[in-house]
């Protein structure tokens, strides 16, 4: 009994001694949080000025001109989508396919060196894939084109497909990997073909991981600043009409990179550039958010 | 038959994407490396006031240094916490959800963050110190996932052993877990620098500038990188891009080097050690 007694007392001592550790490594993982937290807050200070004095013309006006204190985000934020959207209808198949070509078909051997490259793809710096753009892609689309100038709207869509690309392969050649081999099995057994046992088996399953990397990848997309910036043109304007690929466009991230820099510190055009990357970072939260949830409903979950 | 060229024939389709994908890389690799031409050892070992990348070079070094020196400490802890004590409750979720919601943050949002909260509220200035703060923010969610990974790979058996030893919790993980994935979290680190080494957005009103008298004397002192020089000699200078080859191939190989090392190093390790897959 008192031995009992004694071994308690002992493992609570034992415990208490290791707390400080742990309390340590609370406060390293809940940085995050914390770092969050503030993000949101000092972001949205600073954007919540320009909100009060501008109003709802930060999002809809369709001018933005300094000269003449006129904030209208409309055509960055048109400009941001219209990029965006012209990289993922490039990336989504070529992404998609590539995963499932990586997961299924490829045989073992091959599969690390082409993982591996694909990764590769994923580390070059936004900086390289604008050179790459400037110095590369837009002289080839101009004179393709016949354009006086290839820094366009289709331009920076291409250069920013090559950056999502990765990001999509990447998480959905996991899910589709990670789906358990007695499904595969099970349904090669039987007599589907391999095809029917990917069409009918393998993509059901991983349909939400494959669609939760789409949305991270739209995140990656939209949040990306000097690649863009460097190939789109950056023309403060709606083009017209509004499905021109072939015009100069500005896009969020690129006006606060362009203009914070010259901003006087404290002035409306300061406050105006921190609404707009106040409204990139809850556009951004909420997609990487959904494509959290997705990914944890599942039925087949990434390794990582 | 019929249905097995079919089949054939669709996978081969399949494979196209991929080709392209492997294709826009080597591309890429090509073009970058048409300015080799405009490099020699004299052009990294002098001073950008003469036309040469020496401060870029050592720069940009800095500043990985430190945030790597800022993020890695803190992300192997997180991460110890996350797989060895975190209760499986709310707060752990919320945790985990908040590492994958900074890790998705835009970098120019970083760097608006860095720019009203380091260099204005903590008085830090346009300065390194700044820009190892900004770019240990971006690296903390990759350290993280990186280094959790290796720590679930190593046997429970490790720690258990240690435990039946008498050791504290504590150090049964310091002394047996950590070291066994030792390998796995330098690579996450690694893997972190070459995802911040030609970082632009966060670093451009954080902590650089395109011309200054030498390297930076105080952590208080802004400094010139590779990624910042070509982003303004384009951009802002309308520089032609011919003039910035050499600097985008160098910093190319920086990243694709830390890039490569940080896989082959993860490659090597997965093999070696018999208890990882």
């Amino acid at each position: 009994m008192k031995r009992e007694k004694m071994k308690t007392i002992s493992s609570y001592f034992v415990r208490l001694k290791s707390q400080p550790i742990e309390i340590v490594l609370f406060i390293c993982a809940s940085f995050s949080i914390v770092l969050l937290f503030l993000m949101l807050i000092f972001v949205a200070k600073e954007g919540a000025f320009a909100f009060s004095t501008i109003g709802t013309d930060l999002l809809f006006g369709q001018t933005w001109d300094i000269k003449s204190h006129k904030y209208g985000g409309f055509p960055m934020l048109y400009g941001s989508f219209m990029v965006t959207s012209g990289s993922l209808l490039i990336s989504i198949p070529l992404g998609v396919c590539t995963a499932i070509f990586i997961a299924e078909v490829l045989p073992f051997s091959l599969k690390d060196p082409v993982k591996s490259i694909i990764e590769l793809l994923a580390s070059i710096p936004s900086v390289i894939y604008g050179f790459i753009g400037v110095i590369f892609l837009a002289p080839m689309i101009s004179s393709f084109f016949g354009l006086p100038n290839g820094e366009i709207a289709l331009t920076a869509s291409l250069i920013l497909a090559l950056m999502t690309i990765p990001t999509i392969v990447g998480i959905s050649a996991e899910i589709i990997g990670s789906v358990p081999k007695d499904y595969k099995e099970a349904a090669l057994a039987l007599g589907a073909t391999k095809w029917q046992t990917i069409r009918d088996v393998v993509l059901p399953l991983s349909k939400s991981g494959i669609l939760a990397s789409i949305m991270l990848g739209f995140g990656r997309a939209i949040g990306e600043t000097v690649a863009v910036l460097m190939v789109a043109g950056n023309v403060a304007k709606v083009p017209t009409p509004p499905w021109n690929y072939l015009a100069s466009v500005y896009t969020i991230p690129g006006v606060i990179a362009m203009q914070m820099g010259e901003a006087p510190f404290g002035s409306l055009e300061q406050g105006a550039l921190f609404g707009l990357g106040l409204i990139l970072f809850i556009i951004t939260f909420i997609v990487n958010t959904l494509a959290d949830v997705i990914v944890k409903k599942a039925p087949v979950k990434g390794g990582a | 038959m019929k249905n097995r060229t079919k089949e054939r024939l669709l996978f081969t389709a399949l494979g196209i994407p991929t080709v392209i994908c492997l294709i826009a890389f080597f591309w890429i690799v090509y073009i970058l490396s048409m300015g080799i031409g405009t490099l020699n050892w004299k052009i990294l070992t002098t001073s950008v006031l003469q036309g040469g990348m020496f401060e870029m070079i050592v720069g940009t070094m800095y500043l990985l240094l430190g945030a790597a020196g800022i993020s890695g400490p803190i992300g192997v802890l997180a991460a110890v916490y996350l797989v060895e004590y975190a209760p499986s409750g709310k707060l752990t979720r919320i945790i985990d959800q908040a590492i994958n919601n900074l890790a998705g943050v835009p970098s120019i949002v970083i760097g608006l963050f860095g720019y009203t909260f380091f260099c204005t509220q903590l008085g830090l200035g346009i300065s390194l110190a700044a820009g190892w703060l900004t770019l240990a923010l971006m690296m903390l969610p990759i350290v993280i996932r990186g280094s959790e990974e290796a720590i679930k790979m190593v046997p429970v058996s490790f720690k258990e052993a240690a435990l039946a030893l008498g050791t504290t919790k504590w150090k049964a993980i310091s002394s047996t877990t950590l070291p066994a994935a030792a390998p796995g979290v330098v690579t996450s680190v690694i893997l972190g620098i070459a995802r911040v080494a030609g970082e632009t957005a966060a670093i451009l009103f954080t902590s650089c500038v395109l011309i200054t008298r030498g390297l930076p004397k105080s952590p208080l002192d802004p400094v010139m990188t590779l990624s910042y020089n070509i982003f303004v000699k384009i951009v802002a200078l309308g520089a032609p891009p011919e003039d910035v080859f050499g600097t985008a191939l160098v910093l190319f190989l920086i990243v694709a080097s830390l890039a490569l090392s940080a896989i082959i190093l993860r490659t090597h390790y997965r093999r070696k050690q018999p208890w990882l897959r």
